[in-house]
C-alpha cells in the first residue's frame, strides 16, 4: 500500500514536469525565453535554499570540495530550460516532452554503457534499445498528429 | 481575380518556413533531452557525496547566475514586467524542486527502473493531457488516432525499459 503510494507520488512528479513545460512555455511567449528560464532557476534557487536550511542534515563533503566538473550540470540545464521555453508554444506539449524523453534515454544509455561521469557501467539491454526504437517511431506519430491540427 | 490567387497563396507560403523550423526544432529539443541525461548523470554521484538538495541548489543557482548575465548582456526586454502577469504563470519555478525531493525521497524504496518508468508515465500522460484540453494556454491538440497510436508505443518502450 505504501508503495503503491509512493509510485503514484512518483507519477505525479512527473506530471508536475510537464505542468511546468507548458507553464514555462506559456510564460516565455509573453515575457521572452530569457526572462521565463531566469525565473524558473531564480524560484528554483530559493525554493531549494530553504529546503536546504529546514531539512538537509549536514555532510562531511560540500559542493566547494568536489572536483570542479562535476558542478557543470546546470549548463545543460540552462539549455534546456531555454529550448524547451522557446519550442513548447511551437510543436505543442507532447512532442517536446517526448522528444526528450528519447534524448534522454538514448544519452542515459550511452553514459550507462560506458560508464561515463563516475556512474557504475552497466551493459547495453536488448529491451531499452527496442524501447527507443519504439519511443522514436511514437515520436514521429506524435509529431504528425500535431503538424496536421497546427 | 490575381489578387484573390495572391490572397489563398500567401498563408501557404508563409506557413511553408514555420514547418521547416518545427522540423528543426526538434533535432533540438532531443539534444536538450540529451543534456538532460548529461545533468542527471552528474547530478547522481555528486547527490551521494554532497546531499541532492545542495546538488540541485548548484544546477539552480549556478543557472540563475548564467542567465542572469545573458538578460544583462541582451539589452531591454520586450513584453510586460513579470509581476503584471497573472499569478499561476509564475509558478514554473517550485516545480522543479518538488520534481528533485520526490524523487530523492523514492529512488530507494522502488528502484531507478521503477521509478524512471512512473516518471515518464506521468509526463507523457500529462502532456497529451495539456494539449487535448488546452490547459496552462497551450494550443488545443486533439488526441486523434496517430497519437493513439502514438501513445501505445510509449507503453510499449515503457514495459520494455521495466524490464530492464
Amino acid at each position: 500500500m505504501n508503495l503503491f503510494l509512493l509510485l503514484l507520488l512518483v507519477v505525479v512528479a512527473g506530471a508536475v514536469l510537464s505542468v511546468q513545460a507548458a507553464i514555462n512555455g506559456r510564460l516565455g511567449q509573453t515575457v521572452g525565453v530569457l526572462r521565463s528560464s531566469l525565473l524558473t532557476f531564480v524560484v528554483g534557487t530559493v525554493v531549494t535554499g530553504l529546503l536546504i536550511v529546514f531539512f538537509e542534515p549536514a555532510h562531511a563533503v560540500s559542493l566547494l570540495d568536489v572536483p570542479k566538473w562535476q558542478l557543470g550540470g546546470a549548463l545543460f540545464g540552462v539549455v534546456y530550460m531555454m529550448v524547451m521555453v522557446g519550442a513548447v508554444p511551437r510543436v505543442g506539449t507532447a512532442v517536446a516532452t517526448v522528444a526528450v524523453i528519447l534524448g534522454q534515454l538514448a544519452m542515459g544509455m550511452l553514459i550507462d554503457n560506458f560508464g561515463w561521469l563516475g556512474n557504475p557501467a552497466m551493459a547495453l539491454s536488448e529491451s531499452r534499445v527496442l524501447a527507443m526504437a519504439c519511443l522514436a517511431l511514437a515520436l514521429v506519430f506524435m509529431y504528425r498528429s500535431s503538424a496536421r491540427q497546427a | 481575380m490575381q489578387a484573390s490567387s495572391l490572397n489563398a497563396a500567401a498563408p501557404a507560403a508563409a506557413s511553408k518556413p514555420r514547418a521547416l523550423l518545427r522540423w528543426l526544432l526538434l533535432p533540438l529539443v532531443i539534444l536538450a533531452g540529451m543534456g538532460l541525461s548529461v545533468e542527471a548523470g552528474l547530478l547522481g554521484p555528486l547527490g551521494v557525496q554532497v546531499g541532492h538538495l545542495w546538488a540541485t541548489l548548484s544546477i539552480f543557482g549556478v543557472g540563475s547566475a548564467i542567465l542572469f548575465l545573458l538578460l544583462l548582456l541582451s539589452g531591454p526586454q520586450q513584453g510586460p514586467a513579470l509581476n503584471e502577469l497573472p499569478r499561476w504563470q509564475l509558478i514554473g519555478g517550485f516545480l522543479g524542486p518538488i520534481y528533485v525531493v520526490v524523487l530523492t525521497l523514492a529512488t530507494p524504496h522502488i528502484g531507478i527502473a521503477m521509478t524512471m518508468v512512473a516518471i515518464l508515465s506521468g509526463q507523457v500522460g500529462k502532456s497529451v493531457l495539456i494539449d487535448h484540453f488546452g490547459w496552462f494556454g497551450a494550443t488545443r491538440k486533439r488526441v486523434n488516432g496517430e497519437r493513439w497510436l502514438a501513445l501505445a508505443l510509449i507503453v510499449v518502450a515503457l514495459v520494455l525499459i521495466a524490464r530492464g
